[in-house]
């Protein structure tokens, strides 16, 4: 075999590491090290003098594997590795040494530090000894997408799509489009008419000649990878339609909390009490009157119902404040004379011009009283005079037990994730948290993205959401989208499982555990197949093969349990060791 | 290899038992008729099943005199030990012939007690066993006309590669003679042999290559079960049925004859190329047939399998990664 020439490179990260780790001590005990032809440490290796000392030493040394110890690979292997491609080496030739956030972040012992950080490099060192050139895998993109939900942030996704001219299929569950914007009157902050703001984008929706609306349809199922999905769509009349597309956008929206389930509030008691939806649809109709048919003289508006309370919604619903001062506006001027009750828990007025209309509503004789939270929910009770529901409850401010009459109450019930988010999930391989969101690829730098490729989450469906904000998203997802398709290519997963058909004898026990359903059994021949594109590299297929026959690139267990060896060894013992 | 090449001189044949059961070496026999092609095509110059060669005969022997050494059984004692160095010096080729010398074999289950727990056992509290003395075997016992001497028995069981430098493997409990025969035809005919550490007489692929059951991706075992518990229906994969087999972690070669006589694989072939640890590999794939998700029912399904260690590694337990009961400082770790 070969001689192995590796190149380490410790890092001080300035003084994160270096204030904890002996960087000098770990670089030269490690050239000691069997096929380390010249280890060196450097204040800033992510730099671009030190990417270029990288470089310059693969070329002069013609170093063939290198090991960088500094911060988690998720921060700067890619940062590593396009600098062994810069320098003619394949990127997977690469090991990262966590001796950062493993090591001199949570260690207060120099010594015990300096020595754990050169046990991690011992091991990356062992590791890479075993590390094969691996090949890009590139992909066709189709052009088309599908969009399932057709509320605002479908709508939204789908004309910036037929703007670039590339068609979507727009499925929407319901027999009309618009999602719950289309329920609205007015939006917040600026109490503009929100109608025909959406009717317009539903008929621009409609006309585009590059949009194809489903509607009372449902996707049944869908399969394939980036670039290369198809799936099968199905109307309530029965209707197939078999379609292919590239890329998916989930923006299922939301179900709004369940108003019955508050048991302080007599949803399904009193005819008084209302949900915020209900009301929009009254202030839609122009005409105010509680389900008596009695025009309310006194009307009192619960912020949080369902939010923010560990009996219910542990989360805030993030627009329901606005709304809530949104309907006291309209109130006012539809019923100049009522007295009116802002009911909340705590304000929150975020984002521009909300605090302004929170200020604003203020002035206009409305009473802002507060409860709390934490304690018993205010309780709604028959007013024994006759005149509809009390309200009871400490107000906070004053600190005083009081009663509010009511004749209207609003409960601002917050958002929920669909009954169906689970199928939606499973269908087209997302994660849910554990209420029913879905989660997005990186919390702050791929807010629209999956961890599965070319599938994206926009809208509410991730959480709840204004209308801006899903816009926001929906065009995010069609930026990232509009990028495949102009590439028209992909990149895909290189660290995918493979399966060596010398070995395997078609157990099949591969198949069913294979979370993206990567793994077939071709019958023919009597072994197991992956498909690389699906594949993710889980591992699992590798794990359950009882024959040896899978292994997962660049996680194979010779490099493991290299990796291992150089952890558990001490350097002397290291030294003695061969580097094949 | 010299002595093939040279046809005027026969080849040298050596035949030893470590600490096996004898089955090897009556599989040597067990090529019936075929023994006189053998010893046509060789001399047995050691073989204690069957000749009476002495150890100081071996002893007396030139450094490589010996062309081929079948090595059975695993290393217990010292005995064992100083056999295995003696015949690594003087064989060109040192074979670990079956399961024993391979992976340790039966024996090498007796890694899970340590040599006190096996001594107190054998020699104390066996029901047939009467010892108010508590006497042990001693490696010398002094006798009136002089020193007895015994092996000393060791605390663990190896495989014959961790104790000397092996050339080749044939495995099985034991090999079968059809194997053994294909081999040594194509030793004496002079083939080119495999890279040194090959595992011979055996396939790359598993056990399921060759068996003629239906086997599906649907393995979902809501409880593990022993062969008497089931009413096999003789045509469905034993893992689907809910049986315990090591079919497709063991190498085909043994032409299957476990399964054709309804009994699933127990692994005697040892593992396929790739395989670091044979026991894991299964036991990694039986983890995933558990058809539940409910996490006390999954243990309720894993306490279904009987002696895991036994099952897993019924013949590999020295060559498996944990390799032995770890008795450190009195701090016992158990294994199964």
């Amino acid at each position: 075999m070969e001689e192995k020439r590796i190149g380490v490179y410790v890092c001080w990260c300035g003084t994160n590491i270096a204030m904890m780790v002996d960087v000098k001590d770990v670089s030269k005990e490690m050239e000691k090290l069997p096929g380390v032809v010249l280890a060196k440490n450097y204040k800033y290796m992510c730099s671009d003098p030190g990417q270029d000392m990288i470089i310059k030493d693969i070329k002069k040394y013609n170093l063939d594997r290198i090991v960088v110890a500094a911060c988690s690979p998720r921060i700067h292997e890619i940062t590593f590795r396009n600098a062994l491609e810069n320098a003619g080496l394949n990127p997977y030739m690469l090991q990262m040494a966590n001796i950062s956030e493993q090591d001199s972040w949570v260690h207060t012992d120099r010594i015990e530090a300096t020595r754990k950080a050169k046990s991690l490099v011992a091991a990356a060192i062992r590791r890479v000894i075993h590390h094969k050139p691996l090949k890009k895998r590139i992909v066709n993109v189709h052009p088309n997408t599908l969009i399932i939900g057709g509320g605002v942030a479908g709508m939204s996704a789908a004309l910036e799509l037929s703007e670039a001219g590339k068609k979507s299929f727009l499925i929407e569950k319901s027999d009309q489009l618009g999602g719950t914007a289309a329920k609205l009157k007015l939006s917040f902050p600026y109490l503009n008419d929100v109608v025909n703001d959406i009717s317009n984008l539903i008929k621009r929706v409609e006309k585009s000649e590059h949009i194809q609306v489903i509607l009372n349809a449902e996707v049944q199922e869908i399969h394939g990878f980036i670039g290369n999905f198809n799936g099968i769509v199905k109307t309530t009349d029965e209707k197939e339609y078999s379609i292919e597309f590239g890329n998916t956008i989930v923006a299922t929206g939301l179900k709004s909390f369940d108003a019955g389930k508050l048991k302080n509030y007599g949803y399904w008691k009193y005819s008084e009490v209302i949900t915020s939806i209900e009301f929009e649809l009254l202030v839609k109709q122009g005409v105010v009157v509680n389900k008596k048919g009695i025009v309310p003289e006194n009307i009192a508006i619960i912020h949080c119902a369902g939010s923010r309370n560990e009996n219910y919604n542990n989360y805030c619903s993030r627009t329901c404040c606005m709304s809530a001062l949104k309907y006291a506006n309209q109130l006012r001027n539809l019923l100049p004379d009522a007295n009116i009750f802002e009911m909340y828990a705590d304000m929150r007025t975020f984002g521009r011009g909300c605090e302004e209309l929170y200020t604003s509503t203020s002035r206009k004789g409305i009473m802002f009283l507060m409860f709390d939270q934490r304690a018993e929910l205010p309780l709604i009770k028959e007013d024994e005079r006759g005149n509809g529901v009390v309200i009871e409850f400490k107000e906070l401010l004053s600190g005083e037990e009081i009663q509010v009459p009511a004749d209207l109450v609003i409960l601002m019930v917050g958002m929920e994730a669909h009954e169906n988010a689970k199928s939606v999930s499973h269908l087209s391989g997302i994660s849910m948290d554990s209420n029913g969101f879905f989660i997005e690829k990186h919390p702050k730098l791929d807010p629209v993205a999956t961890t599965t490729d070319g599938v994206y989450v926009v809208g509410s469906c991730q959480a709840p959401k204004d209308i801006p904000d899903s816009v926001s998203q929906a065009k995010a997802a069609v930026a990232r989208i509009l990028a495949t398709i102009l590439r028209g290519t992909v990149e895909v997963e290189v660290t995918t499982a493979e399966i060596n058909a010398d070995i395997c004898c078609g157990c099949q026990f591969c198949i069913s555990v294979c979370p993206y359903g990567a793994n077939s059994f071709d019958a023919a021949n009597d072994v197991s197949v992956v498909n690389e594109v699906l594949c993710k590299g889980c591992g699992t297929c590798a794990t359950a093969c009882p024959s040896g026959a899978i292994s997962t690139k660049h996680f194979t267990d010779e490099q493991i349990l290299s990796q291992i060896e150089g952890l558990m060894a001490k350097v002397h013992e290291l030294e003695e060791l061969e580097t094949n | 290899m010299d002595a093939t090449k040279n046809n005027k001189s026969k080849l040298k044949l050596a035949i030893y038992w470590g600490a096996a059961c004898g089955g090897c070496c009556v599989s040597v026999l067990d090529v019936h008729e075929h023994l006189y092609d053998i010893v046509a095509a060789a001399d047995l110059v050691f073989w204690p099943i069957a000749l009476d060669t002495k150890y100081k005969d071996v002893e007396a022997m030139e450094d490589d005199f010996i062309d081929i050494t079948l090595f059975n059984g695993a290393v217990r004692n010292s005995e064992n030990e100083h056999m295995a160095h003696l015949l690594r010096q003087k064989s060109k080729i040192l074979v670990a012939y079956g399961s024993c010398a391979h992976l340790g074999g039966i024996p090498g289950l007796a890694n899970l007690s340590d040599k006190k727990e096996l001594f107190n056992r054998v020699y104390l509290e066996s029901e047939s066993t009467m010892n108010s003395e508590q006497i042990f075997p001693q490696t010398k016992t002094e006798v009136k006309e002089g020193i007895l001497e015994l092996p000393e028995f060791y605390n663990d069981v190896r495989a014959l590669n961790q104790v000397t430098d092996v050339d080749f493997y044939i495995p099985g409990c034991p090999p079968t003679s059809d194997r053994l025969l294909e081999v040594f035809t194509a030793i004496v005919s002079g083939s080119e042999l495999p890279p040194k550490g090959s595992v011979i007489g055996a396939q790359m692929k598993p056990l399921c290559d060759e068996c003629e059951r239906k086997k599906s991706d649907k393995k979902q075992v809501k409880k593990f079960l022993r062969p008497w518990e089931v009413i096999d229906d003789g045509e469905t994969c034993f893992i689907e049925q809910g049986l315990i087999c090591l079919g497709p972690a063991t190498r085909a070669g043994c032409g299957y004859r476990c399964i054709k006589g309804n009994a699933p694989c127990r692994g005697c072939y040892g593992p396929t190329p790739d395989i670091i640890d044979p026991g894991a590999k299964m036991m990694s794939a039986i983890a995933t047939a558990i058809d539940s998700n409910d996490p006390d029912e999954i243990l309720e399904i894993i306490d279904s399998i009987e002696d895991p260690a036994g099952t897993f590694y019924r013949v590999s337990v020295p060559a498996a990664l944990f390799r032995k009961k770890i008795v450190e400082n009195n701090v016992e770790v158990k294994i199964t």
